[in-house]
């Protein structure tokens, strides 16, 4: 069964745009401009149950929309949505029971009371008996290390604390489908490390659907097999991360030093007739062959260089899943 | 059912919480206290010189003013949504709220709940009984039930003119001052309603029916036979404002945008 279906899904926004100067503002009182925007537009996906899926983009390219309308906070312009077999805005009470949700700039826990009164409430919020809680809270929270925080009140937390808390009662009702919007910004790599152990855990364990929001890539290469790329509101890219790198990874970057004194145009007289950019790092003297998607290309380069100069040392760089989504970006389309 | 648990799972944690900070609830609770009794130094004051008001005792406006603190303290204990454009939506914490399965208004009103407005309760009380017994009036054995009536109906007349103005932040995203402004018109209906001119009697008694808070249910207390209609009134009143104010709520909810992060 599929946990998410989604269906030419669009949510459009009015926006006001003011004239410029008094007379303008006169003007704006009794007739407002307003163009009407599309902060996502006709989108159609679907994700499997037990599926992690990374949910990519720019500021602004209506990740959080789609999350919102997801879990039932905005109401979709048009389109279908199914979660959890429900619409999740016309069931909103009886759909939230099945789902997780972690915002992380937003804060689900009471500031002010000990963080297991927040448990404990949520508890009957979400109507969790307590033989349910025990079993599966116990082990949540020993993973998650957070058992000598449960007395504190949030406010005395530091961030990888509460975001670390904030996970733990996300899924205090052990809900099927969890969403993370951005969960791991601002933490510290071992923050974010046993964070996502812990997710990769319970979606071995419990089966749960995961969709993930991050600018940090790092998170969808640890934990998704397939991402979902967003751009000013539409798909650009659903698949395996793999074959995203396979299909955008534009040659290799190799890098040299030398024994001796080079010189640019030397370089490139030796490397001429091959798909290559040389840069120089004066600083270090180190030179940057970009090589193109020719797969020879690297090898000859390579020969090429070592044939004119004395090399100290090679480095031979894949590009990283940033720089690639960075190039997708700059070239604005796939 | 579930309500009534969730309900006082919330008082609980809320009085826990309040508890820790002792100072402070002694201070609310203080400071409560002292706005009420400059109110009524300000009653006594005005009536100092004048016995009668257009018909009306000085007892009786004290009577009206003692009842009237009673459904106001229950409103401002449960219903404090004067800053739910601010925190609510300019902050988006409306988001938290929309992904919990019990209904949004109610999770608003557990929130921000502050029972030591309560308090209000017992000092309305006391004015009743102290401007009743100068009064001689009686207590039959239905003026309880009725009393309790009576209130709920101002609680839910006060408590749906102010979700409507919460409404107006669901289609305007301008921050407004009508919030201010409406608690100072609620103080109106405090007073005898006939001592105002006709238009302004009629928006207290159909627009903004803030009377059926004070003076229109207080009046049968008083035996003022002339005003039982209005009176009896009251629970109408509350359930058609109060239940067009969760409808527009509803409406409101499925038109929230959002605040961007």
């Amino acid at each position: 069964m599929d946990a998410i279906q989604v269906q030419d899904l669009r949510k459009e926004f009015k926006a006001y745009s003011s004239r410029s100067g008094l007379k303008g503002a006169f003007r704006d009182l009794f007739t407002r401009n307003y163009k009407i925007v599309p902060a996502v537009n006709d989108i159609s996906f679907q994700v499997k149950q037990g599926e992690m899926v990374g949910y990519i983009g720019e500021n602004g390219a209506g990740k959080s929309t789609t999350i919102k309308m997801l879990t039932g906070i905005l109401t979709p312009t048009s389109g279908k949505i199914i979660v959890n077999g429900m619409n999740p805005h016309k069931e909103r009470e009886r759909f939230v029971q099945t789902i997780g949700v972690v915002f992380g700039q937003r804060s689900q826990l009471w500031w002010d009371i000990a963080v297991q009164e927040s448990f404990r409430l949520l508890k009957k919020v979400y109507k969790v008996s307590d033989a349910d809680y025990n079993d599966h809270m116990d082990h949540v929270i020993k993973t998650l290390d957070i058992e000598p925080l449960l007395d504190k009140p949030v406010r005395k937390l530091s961030l990888g604390q509460r975001m670390r808390c904030e996970l733990a009662a996300a899924l205090i009702h052990n809900p099927p489908l969890l969403f993370l919007d951005e969960p791991t910004i601002g933490l510290d790599v071992l923050v974010k490390l046993k964070i996502r152990d812990f997710l990769k855990e319970i979606n071995e364990k419990y089966n749960t659907t995961i969709l993930l929001t991050t600018h940090d890539l790092t998170d969808i290469e640890a934990l998704c097999e397939r991402v979902i790329m967003l751009d000013e509101g539409n798909i650009i890219y659903d698949g395996a991360l793999k074959s995203l790198k396979e299909h955008w990874a534009e040659g290799k970057e190799i890098q040299f030093e030398f024994l001796e004194r080079a010189e640019l145009s030397r370089l490139e007289e030796l490397t001429s007739g091959l798909q290559v950019k040389w840069d120089l790092d004066e600083k270090n003297q180190v030179f940057t062959a970009l090589t193109g998607d020719d797969e020879e290309s690297v090898s000859q380069v390579i020969a090429r260089t070592v044939a004119g100069y004395k090399v100290k040392d090679v480095k031979i760089n894949e590009p990283s899943t940033e720089e690639i989504i960075r190039n997708i970006y700059e070239r604005g389309m796939a | 059912m579930f309500y009534v648990t969730i309900f006082f799972q919330y008082v609980a944690q809320y009085m826990k919480t309040r508890l820790e900070y002792r100072a402070d609830l002694l201070v609310e609770i203080f400071s409560d206290l002292l706005f009420q009794v400059v109110n009524l130094i300000f009653i006594l004051v005005v009536f100092g010189h004048t016995e009668f008001l257009n018909g009306w005792s000085r007892e009786e406006i004290i009577f009206i003013y003692g009842f009237f603190l009673v459904p106001y303290a229950l409103f401002s204990s449960f219903f404090n949504i004067w800053d739910f454009n601010e925190r609510y939506i300019v902050k988006g914490e409306l988001d938290r709220i929309l992904t919990r399965p019990i209904h949004s208004l109610f999770q608003i009103i557990l929130e921000r709940m502050e029972l030591e407005s309560l308090f209000g309760v017992v000092t309305g009380i006391a004015i009743m009984f102290y401007a009743g017994g100068e009064l001689g009036l009686g207590i039959r054995w239905f003026d309880p039930f009725l009393f309790i009536v009576l209130v709920l109906g101002g609680v839910f007349v006060y408590a749906g003119i102010f979700i409507m103005i919460a409404c107006i932040s669901f289609w305007a995203d301008a921050r407004t001052s009508i919030m201010p402004m409406m608690y100072n018109i609620g103080n109106y209906g405090r007073y005898p309603v006939d001592i105002y001119n006709q238009a302004i009697r009629f928006v207290l008694t159909w627009i903004l029916p803030f009377a059926f808070v004070g003076v229109y249910p207080a009046a049968y207390f008083l035996g003022r036979e002339e005003w039982f209609g209005y009176s009896f009134l009251t629970p109408v009143i509350g359930a058609v404002f109060f239940g067009l104010s969760v409808f527009l709520w509803n409406e409101g909810v499925k038109r929230y945008r959002g605040a961007g992060n």
